[in-house]
């Protein structure tokens, strides 16, 4: 396959991961500016462990997402009683912070005879993993793939049990969730650790394919487009967000046939589109036709 | 860490603030009316901040005329973003309205990048006189010029929003949207209206900030955003005095940070704060309770 198309499929694959974790919290009734945080913990953490501490890739990939998910669970400690512009604002001010202190956080150390880790504003380069081990960019392109699609998989097996149906109750109406005896706490805490784990994954997988990461890569511009991912290509199913990355990376970034206009369609589209859809091309309702369609026609076959 | 500096920091803070101020003034009359996130407000300033700076390239404009350029340039920017991102939905569709306006807020920026592709740009100065010196603190003259406007136009916005007929109605649309509808106030045309106003308060403080800094880029719509929403957020949503009080607070930590920590840590330290304030007293300083489960109980019962 063309090296460009690889790429391209690399970036969407991995763009997706931020937009399914801003897409489990607006699950949860809850809009986070911050996913961004957590895709560059994912991203710095494995970074480290593969570079500075010589760890597989696996074991470092869930070390970032632990550790995206145990910031993730104290920031939701102090945030998640908040809701709306509230919430929004608290995320997005955790993820600036994160953001600086990456500008801030220099740890160089000497691995085979060369000096290296992340470097302050320079950023974190030389996260060679990939390439010292012999992974093609089509083999990695693969593992990203492969891990969307085991996230996808526990998302929609989540989506069917009552865990699932609670986590739409609430984002629904909390209020009305809670009287009825859902504690609204602990499924808005189990959102914020699953959607942290999810972004961290993603980060992780970043960090090695693109081989460097810096600060500005995790700004209020990437977690702003991972939270339209999701209203674009709908609220409905955990396709939807992966529907938003494909049409704004896969078709107006890739093809390049708006050329330095890309964000006056893309963006003049978007507003557009959510005035006819205001819960994106995949809503509830469009999931809920899908799937009749797809039982009467099993019944008609069967 | 002479008394002096601490002065001359806290003096610089109130300046700056006093923009940040304005932003936040428009900023909370929009979220008030509409109960949605404007992210395109900045670049709404920016982009009238543009068209004042291309004419004042292309033909030499006068500041009078620039101004004027800003602020109708501003708030047809506003009305454009009115019309796509809040006329259309209802309160319900929150998020949309907030996505919408940051879809609009890629596509002015690139669209302003195609105006003047340069990254900076000239802006006319207010004025080139040198800086006051009173005792040993110094002042620049536009700065004092930005915190008097900012003091006239929260006294204007507040006496509008007090004594006056449009104001009594915006307050009414701001309570009980339906209610004021019942009794005859047309809530989309106060709705819009207000949002213009607010657009052509931030083409105002956008014309102030560029002035003093007699250059603009593409970014300041980032910036106006980011600091406005912050200001807004720690003065407390839906108050004019929170807001200023807000942005003037924002100005002075900042001032402050930058000389003892530098530029990277002051932004931490802002940003440090809003998230305490946000975690402890979601209200902000000067606002009333604003955890939504006691709101959201108080519409229901």
């Amino acid at each position: 396959m063309d090296t460009y198309v690889i790429t391209v499929l690399s970036n969407i694959g991995m763009i997706s991961f931020v937009a399914l974790s801003a897409y489990i919290l607006l699950l949860s009734g809850q809009i986070s500016f911050g996913q961004q945080a957590y895709f560059g913990i994912g991203a710095y953490t494995a970074g480290i462990a593969t570079v500075m501490w010589q760890w597989p890739i696996a074991v470092a990939l869930v070390l970032g997402a632990l550790a995206a998910s145990a910031a993730a669970g104290l920031v939701g400690l102090a945030t998640l009683r908040l809701s709306g512009i509230y919430f929004a604002m608290a995320t997005l001010a955790f993820a600036e912070i994160m953001r600086i202190a990456a500008e801030l956080f220099v740890y160089r150390r000497e691995i085979g005879g060369i000096e290296t880790g992340p470097d302050g504003i320079d950023g974190f380069r030389d996260i060679r993993y990939f390439f010292a081990n012999d992974i093609s960019p089509f083999q990695s392109c693969l593992i990203v793939y492969a891990l969307l699609a085991a996230v996808l998989a526990s998302l929609f097996i989540v989506e069917r049990t009552r865990g699932g149906r609670l986590l739409r109750q609430v984002g629904e109406d909390p209020l009305l969730a809670e009287v009825q005896g859902i504690d609204v706490m602990r499924v808005r805490m189990a959102a914020a650790l699953s959607a942290g784990a999810v972004a961290g994954l993603g980060g992780g997988l970043y960090a090695h394919l693109m081989t460097y990461v810096e600060p500005r890569s995790f700004d209020i511009m990437l977690g702003v487009h991972a939270l339209a991912y999701g209203l674009i290509g709908g609220l409905g199913t955990a396709l939807g967000p992966l529907l938003g990355v494909l049409i704004d990376i896969g078709l107006l970034e890739s093809t390049r046939i708006f050329r330095g206009y890309r964000m006056i369609v893309f963006g003049g589209l978007v507003a557009v589109l959510l005035i006819v859809r205001p819960r994106g091309l995949l809503d509830e309702v469009a999931i809920n036709r899908i799937r009749q369609a797809l039982r009467r026609r099993r019944r008609a076959g069967g | 860490m002479a008394p002096v500096d601490l002065a001359q920091n806290t003096l610089d803070g109130l300046m700056i603030g006093s923009s940040y101020a304005l932003l936040a003034i428009g900023f909370t009359l929009i979220f008030g009316v509409m109960r949605r996130l404007n992210l395109a407000y900045g670049p709404t300033i920016m982009a009238g901040v543009y068209l004042g700076t291309a004419a004042f390239i292309s033909f030499g404009a006068p500041s009078l005329v620039v101004l004027a350029i800003v602020i109708i340039g501003a708030s047809l920017v506003g009305l454009y973003v009115e019309r796509l991102c809040f006329r259309p939905f209802g309160e319900a569709a929150r998020t949309a309205s907030m996505v919408a306006s940051f879809a609009l807020w890629m596509q002015i920026e690139e669209a302003a990048m195609h105006m003047l592709p340069q990254h900076m740009n000239p802006f006319p100065p207010l004025l080139a006189a040198p800086p006051l010196e009173i005792g040993p603190l110094m002042l620049r003259a536009d700065h004092l010029i930005m915190l008097a406007a900012t003091l006239l136009l929260a006294g204007a916005v507040t006496y509008l929003l007090a004594r006056t007929k449009l104001g009594l109605a915006i307050r009414a649309v701001i309570d009980q949207p339906r209610a004021a509808a019942i009794v005859g106030i047309h809530v989309e045309r106060i709705m819009m209206l207000t949002f213009v106003l607010a657009s052509a308060i931030g083409g105002f403080a956008g014309f102030l900030i560029a002035a003093t800094d007699a250059q603009v880029t593409a970014m300041m719509g980032m910036w106006a955003t980011t600091k406005g929403l912050v200001a807004m957020m720690l003065g407390g949503l839906g108050s004019v005095r929170g807001a200023i009080a807000g942005g003037l607070l924002l100005g002075v930590l900042e001032a402050h940070a930058q000389w003892f920590l530098g530029p990277q840590v002051r932004d931490m330290v802002a940003w440090g704060l809003l998230f305490v304030i946000l975690a402890f007293w979601p209200g902000g300083l000067m606002g009333a309770k604003a955890l939504d489960r006691t709101m959201a109980v108080g519409r229901r019962v």
